[in-house]
């Protein structure tokens, strides 16, 4: 089970009935507050609030993302897009670096789906994701959905950024839905809301990523207009289904 | 080439209702820049109105959604939060509401605000030991008036010259035969907020108990609190904050400098 970190950073209820689920049940830990590619670095409470939930909770995995969200000792709210140049590379680096040494542990971290690209930016996002695993050995969590996203927002191809990706770094696939909206201009930017089913285009991607990496944990993430319960189910029914058919290769490789 | 400390800081600027346009001219994008910051500040917006709404729910319902999100609009420009652990944003919200003109003539609201700021302390505050009893056998009678206790986490106090509490329980229950039936001039009321075994209670305590109380919850000694409550029951009180876990941790206070452990004991 998956939740957000910054829910359970308080005492009472909230961590004592995650105590009690994890018991039975592996928890990741998914943060969206830390703020890796701040310039002016990591908010020490925050990284300390993380590591006290992460030492009640004993997680299996633990995330964050490629942005930041904090500035001027001030909270966005939001996951905000980085240039990606040599400086924010070697900012998120020494981030990750951090924060694994404070957990002692390996963390995932998120590709972005972005709405904007900088001008200044050198590096295309997945080398810069492949070069913060291989200086920091963390590990990636690829959001499918976000690499569908992106590409579509600034013309890339997402199965050459799949292919970019380090396949023994993937750690857990994010899916989800998306929407569009309509610019000033009549182009069209695509929103990663995890509002709605995910589409077709995003499930083939997946099925190009299994093959890929492998059977590989995966969360849909969906929390705006929630559909009944049954919709989420097939959902997720849908994709046990593909990582039950690479799981079968899989073994039938290791029998061959 | 600017620096990832001025790409930073200009978009915080956008975002926040000061900016200047620095960030459009960073992008690489021909089309529409505008449309793609504004999608960014959407996003933030949402995400903490989003958080007000859940921190202060009987304040929205009183003043409606419309209202909510242009008062927490403007309080986010004012005073937007400065941690990612948003179960605590707003600390400053019920002040801001009072001093929001298109609020003023509704009095008792910034207290409502007050109000549910302690009940988000005691919902999310961290969790922490009670003091026991036995903790305290070893403390010779003589010096029981130098011990200063520390509150625990999710315990507070609230006073208003409004009935809040019932106005808060009516709006959250949606009660409205009692909401209209609330006078409020039927005085002033003194209320302790805590959280026990997860729940969330608010009790009314008469006006010296609770002043017994704010004197021990600020670390007084508890020959300061005695002489604050001037009343026999006293000991009594003391024994129930004891027994509901109220405390934390305890000192002793310098018999010469009285205020000095009531400091530590902060």
């Amino acid at each position: 089970m998956e939740v957000h970190t910054e829910n359970y950073m308080g005492g009472g209820s909230p961590i004592r009935c995650l105590e009690a689920i994890r018991r039975d049940i592996p928890i990741s830990l998914h943060g969206v507050g830390l703020s890796l590619g701040s310039a002016e670095g990591l908010d020490q409470a925050h990284l300390d609030r993380i590591w006290q939930v992460a030492e009640r909770i004993e997680p299996d995995l633990m995330s964050e993302h490629i942005s930041w969200s904090v500035s001027g000792a001030t909270y966005l709210a939001d996951l905000l897009p980085l240039p990606m140049t040599e400086e924010a590379l070697a900012v998120v680096c020494r981030h990750v670096d951090q924060v694994q040494s404070t957990l002692g542990r390996r963390i995932l971290v998120e590709n972005p789906s972005t709405y904007m690209q900088f001008r200044h930016s050198t590096i295309p996002e997945w080398e810069f994701m492949a070069a913060v695993a291989a200086r920091t050995a963390c590990g990636i969590l690829c959001d499918v959905n976000n690499i569908y996203v992106s590409a579509k927002n600034h013309g890339w191809d997402p199965s050459a950024y799949l292919a970019a990706l380090p396949s023994d770094a993937i750690g857990e696939i994010h899916l989800a839905g998306h929407s569009a909206r309509q610019l000033a201009d009549d182009g069209t930017l695509r929103i990663d809301d995890h509002g709605s089913c995910v589409i077709g285009e995003v499930w083939s991607l997946y099925e190009t990523a299994l093959r890929r990496f492998g059977p590989v944990p995966t969360l849909i993430e969906w929390d705006q207009n929630v559909p009944p319960l049954e919709v989420l189910i097939e959902e997720a029914r849908h994709a046990d289904t593909l990582i039950d058919a690479v799981s079968d290769k899989v073994r039938r490789a290791d029998a061959a | 080439m600017p620096t990832l400390l001025e790409v930073q800081t200009a978009m915080r600027r956008d975002l926040l209702d000061d900016g200047d346009a620095a960030v459009a001219a960073t992008l690489g994008d021909a089309l529409a820049p505008a449309d793609r910051l504004t999608i960014y500040r959407n996003t933030s917006r949402t995400a903490l109105t989003n958080a007000l709404r859940l921190n202060f729910p009987a304040v929205q319902r009183l003043v409606g959604e419309d209202f909510f999100a242009a008062a927490a609009d403007a309080f986010i420009t004012r005073e937007p939060p400065q941690t990612a652990w948003l179960d605590l944003y707003g600390e400053s919200f019920p002040e801001f509401l009072q001093s929001f003109e298109p609020a003023a003539s509704l009095t008792y609201l910034p207290d409502v605000a007050r109000l549910e700021r302690a009940v988000c302390h005691a919902l999310h505050a961290v969790d922490a030991e009670p003091l026991e009893y036995s903790q305290l056998v070893d403390i010779e009678p003589p010096v029981h008036g130098r011990l200063c206790f520390t509150s625990h986490p999710s315990v507070s106090l609230v006073f208003s010259p409004y009935p809040v509490d019932t106005i808060w329980r009516a709006v959250l229950t949606r009660d409205d035969a009692v909401l209209a039936a609330i006078d409020h001039s039927t005085g002033a009321v003194w209320l302790l907020v805590e959280r026990r075994a997860g729940e969330i209670e608010v009790a009314q305590l008469d006006e010296r108990r609770w002043k017994f109380a704010e004197a021990l919850f600020t670390g007084q000694p508890l020959s300061a609190a005695l002489a604050v409550a001037d009343d026999p029951n006293a000991a009594a009180w003391l024994a129930a904050h004891l027994a509901a876990g109220h405390f934390s941790d305890f000192a002793l206070s310098d018999a010469e400098n009285p205020s000095f452990a009531a400091e530590h004991a902060q």
